[in-house]
């Protein structure tokens, strides 16, 4: 046995609900708290757990999230041996094949599993944000003697259905399994973090690909036939904060956790580093008519305004009389003199004209786009 | 690119002494998130010099563990790239730029290499030079010395041909100079000289008062404009520092933070390195703060250079002036019953 661990970090959605930014890259990408990508969280937690073999699966819009992961440098996963290796779908001789489900593209990456020659694979998602000591989770899987082992959170009941949905018994044997069922028997959620014995894996991704009706998804077929062939399938109770960050709102209010100091999402814990590339900016400067209360500002920013409450990206330059709250400003944006942002998501670069307000905003979380923009232009024409 | 580097990091300031117990002045850390060296080396990256002979003097430890293989810089090269040069100065130290005593301990690195023009230039004097620019001045005014100067301040950075300062490494004695600069500032015959303005911005980092200065300087836009260029930009050991967090109920006017930092207190014309915690109720005021170092609650700073990982107690009030900021020493402890 040689214990060994290879993580697959499934890395390939497209995350449509969040809108406009993730037009032109994959959810995985997506900038979150100031300086890092969503992927930076599930990377920096491997190399924090002392996993140095990752596979990284892309399909939609990939050229991002390559360039940006490169040789692995800034999570240390540029090795001689093991490392970060991407892994996009690719021809084959009987044609070209797309992943269609989460299982098929593990299935289709089988002879670098082979090559990796691991124990145990551990399947992660590329756009969950959550600090998890990976290790931990395998060493339960072993002592549990398990075959899989679902890493689970307890969720509030009423979001229950919108999850994989648990049944345990007192030693955490799975009994159930229920993929977003209508009616929750528990409120255990999978997270989507799973360890399997690459044998036992590597028999039922087989045995599934032949299933013409299989949607190919783990969750949906192939932790069902685990379940139905009695393996032993063992839940692992996760506690921390995780987040999927799915929507516009859920990608707002990840970003506002981060400002409050119970949120458990603490990135100022030098023991569990989150492991970013680190672009070289002067630090940031504060100016005279700046005032920054209860927020979090990256390198290379000129603040001349008022923010509170908000998590500003690197190089973002805010101008004097502009009120900034509740809001999130990403990398190169410019906020003219006189703007109003609440509860506001700005894009990376987008200019925020001089005097702009969101016209007719509630309390809901607005991103901005081009549009916002002409639709403000033309209430100020009228 | 037909030029070879030397950045002479072996000389030592006097000044600095209070900032270079346990490093050497090539380290001393500078303008929030960078040491002196990485302006020098960032110049050379950014005018396309590939081949860099670092030639440090002892410490070496906080040198070495900054510059690395030279990573930062993109001077970890299978060909060429960064060299570290240690000199043993064993001629008791030479306070005076490309010290022949020293660079000839390294002759080989010159020798081996191809390039047939070399730069000397050190890290104390940080700039924003164009080393391309000043070797076509050089190339085209056909003397055998360039000096760089600014404003009438030399900026001890020397071009020269290869050729001729392996001859002067293997004939100074009886030449009787002792460096580049040297020669240089004695326009010794044969030679011919000639001058490089330079018309950016520059800093000579030779005392506590002038790193002071020089630091505090940086709070004003047009000199930040000057040392930050978007074209040219400062590269540095990276850290995976967090964004700074300001919490409620903090303060902050004219202040340069690196990341990492926690500001609950109040923080005006100062400069924060990465990693500082500013506590409730501190006041800190005309100060530059190194990485790591914690102000604790209801603390009153003026005027104070903290050096890394300085602890400042519970109350503690240090005014200095203007003419003489109060230094508090790398990994210092103080505490209000120090002071009494």
């Amino acid at each position: 046995m040689n214990n060994k661990v290879v993580a697959m970090l499934l890395a390939g959605g497209q995350g449509s609900r969040l809108k406009s930014l993730t037009y032109t890259i994959a959810k995985p990408a997506l900038p979150f708290g100031g300086k890092y990508r969503i992927i930076d969280f599930p990377l920096s937690n491997c190399t924090n757990s002392g996993i140095d073999t990752v596979g990284v699966l892309t399909q939609y819009q990939p050229h991002v999230l390559h360039s940006y992961i490169g040789l692995g440098t800034p999570w240390d996963l540029d090795r001689r041996n093991g490392g970060v290796t991407m892994l996009p779908p690719f021809a084959e001789i009987d044609g070209n094949k797309w992943y269609a489900g989460t299982a098929s593209a593990i299935y289709q990456n089988i002879t670098f599993l082979q090559s990796c020659d691991p124990e145990y694979v551990l399947i992660l998602s590329g756009d969950h944000i959550y600090k998890m000591d990976y290790e931990v989770l395998v060493d339960y899987h072993k002592e549990h003697d398990a075959d899989v082992t679902i890493s689970v959170l307890e969720v509030p009941w009423e979001e229950a259905s919108r999850f994989g949905v648990i049944n345990v018994d007192d030693d955490m044997k799975v009994l159930e399994f229920d993929e977003k069922p209508e009616n929750p028997k528990s409120n255990l959620a999978s997270m989507g973090v799973y360890v399997f014995t690459w044998k036992k894996l590597k028999e039922y991704l087989e045995a599934d690909n032949v299933i013409e009706a299989s949607s190919h998804d783990f969750g949906k077929d192939i932790l069902p036939a685990m379940m139905e062939n009695g393996e032993k399938m063992i839940a692992y109770p996760f506690k921390g904060y995780w987040k999927d960050v799915g929507t516009v709102d859920s990608f707002w209010e990840a970003n506002m956790d981060l400002l409050d100091l119970n949120s458990g999402l603490n990135l100022h814990d030098s023991g569990w580093r989150i492991y970013s590339s680190n672009p070289q900016l002067p630090p940031q400067f504060i100016n005279k008519t700046g005032n920054v209360q209860s927020s979090m500002v990256n390198e290379g920013c000129v603040i001349s305004g008022e923010v509170t409450k908000s998590i500003i990206f690197q190089k973002v330059v805010i101008e004097e009389n502009t009120q900034i709250s509740e809001s999130v400003i990403m990398s190169g944006a410019t906020i003219h003199k006189g703007a109003k942002l609440h509860r506001a998501i700005v894009p990376p670069k987008f200019e925020v004209p001089e005097g702009f307000e969101i016209i007719g905003q509630q309390d809901e979380v607005v991103l901005l786009t081009d549009e916002e923009v002409e639709k403000w232009k033309e209430r100020g024409e009228q | 690119m037909n030029l070879l580097a030397v950045v002479d990091a072996s000389i030592k300031k006097e000044g600095l002494q209070d900032l270079t117990m346990k490093r050497t002045v090539s380290s001393v850390p500078f303008a929030g998130r960078y040491r002196l060296i990485d302006f020098v080396l960032s110049n050379l990256v950014n005018s396309g010099v590939s081949t860099v002979g670092v030639f440090p003097s002892y410490p070496l430890a906080s040198l070495l563990d900054h510059i690395g293989v030279g990573k930062s810089w993109d001077l970890d090269r299978r060909k060429n790239g960064l060299y570290f040069l240690p000199v043993t100065q064993r001629d008791g130290g030479i306070s005076s730029v490309g010290a022949f005593a020293g660079l000839e301990e390294h002759l080989q690195f010159f020798t081996k290499s191809i390039q047939p023009y070399v730069i000397v230039t050190n890290s104390f004097v940080v700039t924003q030079l164009d080393y391309k620019d000043m070797l076509e001045k050089h190339i085209k005014s056909g003397a055998d010395f360039t000096e760089a100067v600014s404003k009438g301040v030399q900026l001890k950075t020397y071009i020269l041909s290869k050729d001729l300062l392996v001859e002067l490494l293997r004939s100074y004695v009886d030449k009787q100079v002792v460096s580049v600069e040297d020669v240089v500032n004695l326009k010794k015959s044969p030679y011919t000289f000639n001058e490089y303005e330079y018309e950016g911005y520059f800093a000579v980092i030779d005392s506590i008062q002038s790193y002071f200065e020089a630091s505090l300087d940086l709070l004003n836009e047009d000199k930040r404009e000057q040392l930050f260029l978007a074209d040219r930009p400062i590269f540095t050991k990276v850290k995976d520092e967090p964004p700074t967090r300001y919490v409620s109920g903090s303060h902050v006017e004219r202040a340069l933070i690196a990341n990492g930092s926690t500001i609950m207190g109040t923080v005006t014309d100062s400069l924060i390195s990465r990693g500082v915690y500013i506590k409730k109720g501190a006041h800190v005021e005309n100060c530059i703060i190194m990485q790591k170092s914690t102000v604790e609650e209801n603390c009153d700073l003026a005027y104070v250079i903290a050096d890394k990982e300085v602890y400042i107690g519970e109350g503690v009030l240090l005014h200095g002036t203007p003419e003489r900021p109060i230094v508090l020493r790398k990994g210092a402890s103080v505490s209000k019953e120090d002071l009494r």
